[in-house]
Order: structure tokens, then sequence, then C-alpha cells
């Protein structure tokens, strides 16, 4: 709330009204900021922030209005894909990862069949008995299942495929949606 | 009223002109579509949005914007910035994976190197 003889947000400021005592505005929109809000009515418009901000517990606001402004800077940036660019280019960063690691996986397999303590002599690498294939296979796989669902967590995909090589912003607007997690850190 | 009046005419009860620009966007059989962008955006943002843009990024330009108030509408704290969350954590994730792979890899070798087989 703001104290007597303090001057007016960055909304009311913007806006030309009288900053209200209990304006929703002003938490977030301090006046000191005025490209905040600026940029986040252009986008969304004020009315439409005031009504998402009212629907949303008092502790979710802060997150919530960084999280727009976050989404409007990424659209006045690329006006034809804001964020979905975004989304595209990192996508595009795991898959390639997803590769170098696959690749990484398999040479790392190879070497510790190739180097296995117990094979002495030419045939035996040849000759692993079931339990040391099971046992290699099986760590090997664990390392690529559990990075696979990790991917498909943060694609947020249902379908569990990975994408082709370079993802384009149409193909992320195909994917389904589930809960994505917190955010923790964003572009500056 | 006319029946071939875009899905966002239909939604804000006006006449479709012929030059209406949301009509290429918008068709009829999709209200939801256009619903969830006017819910986030607003029928006059988006208007202005599409007009400063060249007719041929339009099309995209819409799917994004819908994808993004899709999203809005489904985490109303953090849209799609969850899902760039996600992905940033994931990145860091595999590069660790890969750089302790790779380190391994090289402990390998260096191992192989000094007792050859």
């Amino acid at each position: 709330m703001r104290g007597p003889g303090s001057s007016p947000c960055a909304s009311c400021k913007l806006l030309r009204r009288r900053c209200a005592k209990e304006c929703i505005f002003a938490p977030y929109f301090p006046p000191d900021d005025p490209h905040k809000f600026a940029i986040v009515h252009k986008v969304f418009g004020a009315s439409n922030v005031s009504k998402m901000l009212q629907e949303l517990p008092v502790h979710q606001r802060a997150d919530a209005v960084n999280s727009l402004v976050f989404e409007a800077n990424a659209r006045v940036r690329d006006p034809v894909y804001g964020c979905v660019g975004a989304i595209s280019y990192l996508q595009n960063q795991v898959t390639q990862l997803q590769m170098q690691l696959a690749v990484a996986q398999t040479e790392i397999l190879c070497i510790q069949m190739q180097h296995e303590p117990a094979l002495q002599s030419h045939h035996e690498v040849f000759e692993l008995d079931q339990d040391d294939k099971a046992h290699l296979l099986h760590s090997n796989n664990n390392s690529i299942n559990n990075c696979n669902n990790n991917y498909n967590l943060a694609y947020a995909m249902s379908s569990g495929q990975l994408n082709s090589n370079f993802a384009s912003p149409s193909s992320i607007i195909q994917m389904q949606m589930q809960d994505p997690l917190k955010q923790e850190s964003l572009w500056t | 009223m006319n029946p071939k009046r875009c899905a966002a005419c239909k939604y804000l009860r006006r006449r479709c002109p012929k030059d209406c620009i949301f009509s290429p966007y918008f068709p009829p059989g999709d209200p939801d579509k256009f619903a969830c962008i006017h819910r986030i955006y607003g029928a006059g943002n988006v208007s202005k949005m599409l007009q400063q843009l060249p007719v041929q990024t339009r099309a995209e330009a819409v799917e994004s914007l819908s994808f993004e108030a899709k999203c809005r509408v489904e985490d109303p704290v953090y849209g799609c910035v969850g899902i760039i969350s996600l992905l940033q954590t994931e990145i860091q994730k595999t590069q660790t994976l890969l750089a302790r792979t790779q380190a391994e890899i090289a402990v390998a070798q260096a191992k192989h190197s000094q007792n050859p087989s």
C-alpha cells in the first residue's frame, strides 16, 4: 500500500489516473521503472493485466508480473514468435546436447566392453557372460532413459519422442502442455 | 447475422467485413482459439500487433500468440516462461552429465594408454 504523499506507481502515471491506496499495480510497478509497465501494457493491456492479477493469490502476483514482463519483452523483440522463438532455440540446444550425450555414452560403453579386467584374451572380448552384458547395457540404458525422461518432462510432450534436429517455432506450437515447474531464473 | 463470420467477429458479436484482419487466422470452426487469445491479449492489441506485421508472417504470429495464451490460461503465474525455465534446467543437467561422461572417457583412455592390453 502507498504511504501518504508518495508518487503514483508507474501504471497510474502512464494511465494518467489517481493512484489509489489499494492500487493493484503499485506493488509491482514502482515509479522508477516506467518501461516495465509500458511494455506489459503494450502487449497485454492494463485491464487484462489487472484481471489476471485479481484472479491470483497475492503471494503469486510478483512472479506473475515478472513472467508477463518477460513475455512482453520477448514479444516486442520478436513480434512474430515472441517466447516461442526462445523455446525453439532452447529445444534445439537440448536436442544437440542429447545427441552429444548419446555419442559419449556409447563411447564409454565401448571402452568398458573393450577393457573389462576380466577379459584377458582377444577371444574373450567377444565372450562377455550374460551378467556382464546385462550389467553394462542396463547401466547405460538407465542413463539414457533417465536423460530421456527429463527431456520429455522439459518438453512437456506426452508422446515421448524426440523432435527433429532443428525444431521450428511452428513445431513447438504443436507440443501438448503438462504442468511446468516453478521458474528459477530468467534471462536478464 | 452473416453465417460466414470468422470466429473473432462471432465472439465480438459484430459484422465480419471482407477485409477483416482476423478472418484468415480464426476460422469459425475453432472458437476457442480466439477466445483464449482475447482473454489474455484483447482483440484490440492483437489487431494492432497483426497490422504491424507483414502479411506473410501473420499466420505464424497468431499461432505463437495462441500458444502463449494457452500456456498462460493453463498456468496463470508463469505461462510459457515455465517451459523456458524447464528447458534451461534440462540444458544444465544434460551439460553436467555430458561433462561427466567425457571425463570418464578421458580417464578410461588414459588408463588404457598406461596399461595397453
